[in-house]
């Protein structure tokens, strides 16, 4: 039964590993579509200029975990928000 | 002796190289190494956040006028990232009990291993993924109510957090819609007396080798179908740890435990709508002396409104809460002023009532439990 569950778990891991073919570039789009649909359902909004560029991307992480969702979603809503930061507040 | 004289030439080299750079930076002007320091900064594989919330208040029971500052609570949540890897996280709880001596509690430290786009891995102590509040809701900045609704608190029908290992992400979208898992296996909770007499679920996963019992496995599965909504079920299975077996006092028993989840979020323009469900079973006691088992059971449904013009949010509130021994039920009204979306000001009032057996005539009674609370929250 272990060993069952042990194969099972590794196979699983296998396969989304193979099925998520590596793509590096962040879609903005995507980030802000994402980020309308996702970023107000829990809290109200938190808006790019809040945090630091380097804050942004550990809460992202942390809402990578919490929102379930995907690291290309997380990757495209952070470079959303650093885009919309960097033309909104003049910061980087 | 070869490796350590490699070893040596290879040290006296970086020697030489570092002083050089050194003597580099030294002749730059002070403006551009302050630049380069923040771009390294910036660009640094590992790192630390501070984030958190806090929050104060005062409540006042209408029938036993015991107006306080009671609600003080400041929440600290720690962040240690490793590139893409690892995330650490970790929040502590401060609040003040009534008489007056600090409360701490470790709401969750774990570490989250990204293993790939739709799965990480958690381990340590993480909050219970069993329906929404007690893991999304509960901090101050975030619930729009100053308290959690009735059995969503600590001890309730709701389950904290757990000890264990859970397996989570988001999954590849199915006809263009987004959906989310957990799955989980921990460390089996204990039912408990308290001081008081009340039967205690400890929701909280405790260390102590399963006391003797089987882990708990649990899950969540939501779906996101439309932009600003998600629908989630989630569930648990696996034994409780009975520390009250009263023909031996000194013998643990496993009884049978499961628990049940459902929950709806949806935010629409400026309307915010939440409702859940959550039951935790606990099988009947082979001690015939035992703790009567039974269905713990709470759920709330609330619908806020923000007014942007004049940065206010009405917020209405509806919940109930049942166990063998007791019923709550509760309406309560709230109004928020918005400082900004992060800090925020509440007053609301709470129409309840709570039915238990009286202590001397075992009879049921109903006292009222309406309330006045006011809080300032702000998350950071
Ligand atoms: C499933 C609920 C949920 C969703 C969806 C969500 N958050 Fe959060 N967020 C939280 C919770 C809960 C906290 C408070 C921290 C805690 O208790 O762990 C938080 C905190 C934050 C913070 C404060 C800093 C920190 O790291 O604690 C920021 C910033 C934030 N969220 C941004 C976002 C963004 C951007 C999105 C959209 C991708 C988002 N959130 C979506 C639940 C959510």
């Amino acid at each position: 039964m272990k060993t069952l569950l042990k194969t099972t778990l590794i196979t699983l891991v296998f396969c989304l590993n193979t099925l998520h073919a590596e793509e590096n570039k962040a879609d903005v789009m995507n980030g802000a579509q994402v980020w309308t649909d996702v970023c107000m359902r829990c809290h109200n909004l938190r808006q790019p200029a809040d945090l630091s560029t380097r804050a942004w991307k550990f809460s992202m992480n942390h809402m990578r975990i919490r929102a379930g969702l995907t690291a290309d979603e997380t990757r495209d809503i952070q470079a959303f928000i650093l885009q919309s930061k960097s033309t909104v507040d003049g910061t980087q | 002796m070869k490796y350590l004289a490699q070893h040596s030439k290879v040290l006296m080299h970086s020697v030489i190289l570092s002083s050089m750079l050194a003597t580099m930076a030294s002749a730059d002007n002070g403006e551009d190494v302050t630049v380069l320091q923040v771009a390294q900064e910036q660009n640094a594989l590992s790192g630390f956040q501070l984030a958190g919330y806090a929050s104060f208040g005062y409540s006042n029971t209408k029938d036993v006028h015991d107006g306080s500052f009671d609600l003080v609570n400041f929440s600290p949540i720690f962040h240690y990232g490793y590139s893409d890897i690892l995330q650490f996280e970790g929040e502590v709880e401060f609040s003040i009990a009534a008489d007056g001596e600090t409360e701490i509690d470790m709401e969750y430290a774990a570490a989250n291993l990204f293993l790939n786009n739709y799965m990480s891995l958690t381990l340590g102590k993480f909050m219970s993924p069993i329906g929404q509040f007690r893991q999304n809701f509960h901090p101050s900045w975030i619930n729009k109510m100053p308290d959690a609704p009735v059995g969503f608190g600590h001890g309730g029908a709701a389950l904290s957090s757990n000890v264990g290992a859970a397996l989570r992400g988001g999954l590849p979208k199915v006809l263009g819609i987004r959906h989310n898992y957990v799955v989980y296996v921990s460390n089996a909770y204990t039912l408990e007396v308290a001081p008081d007499g009340d039967v205690d679920i400890v929701a909280e996963g405790s260390t102590a080798n399963n006391n003797g019992t089987a882990p708990t496995f649990g899950g969540r599965y939501a779906i996101d179908p439309i932009g600003g909504m998600e629908i989630g079920i989630s569930g648990a299975y696996g034994k409780i740890a009975d520390l009250n077996s009263s023909s031996n006092p000194d013998k643990i028993t496993a009884r049978d435990y499961n628990v049940l989840g459902a929950d709806l979020t949806y935010h629409i323009g400026n309307f915010d709508l939440r409702g859940e469900y959550v039951e935790q079973n606990i099988g009947e006691s082979t001690d015939p002396l035992g703790i009567e088992g039974g269905k713990w059971q709470a759920a709330y449904a609330q619908v806020a409104y923000q007014i942007d013009m004049l940065h206010l949010e009405p917020v209405l509130r509806y919940g109930f809460y049942k166990n063998p021994e007791l019923e709550q039920k509760q309406t309560a009204l709230g109004l928020n002023y918005l400082f900004s979306n992060n800090i925020i000001a509440k007053m609301a009032y709470e129409f309840g009532n709570r039915t238990s057996p009286d202590e001397d005539t075992g009879v049921d009674t109903t006292i009222k439990t309406d309330k006045f609370l006011a809080q300032l929250a702000f998350g950071f």
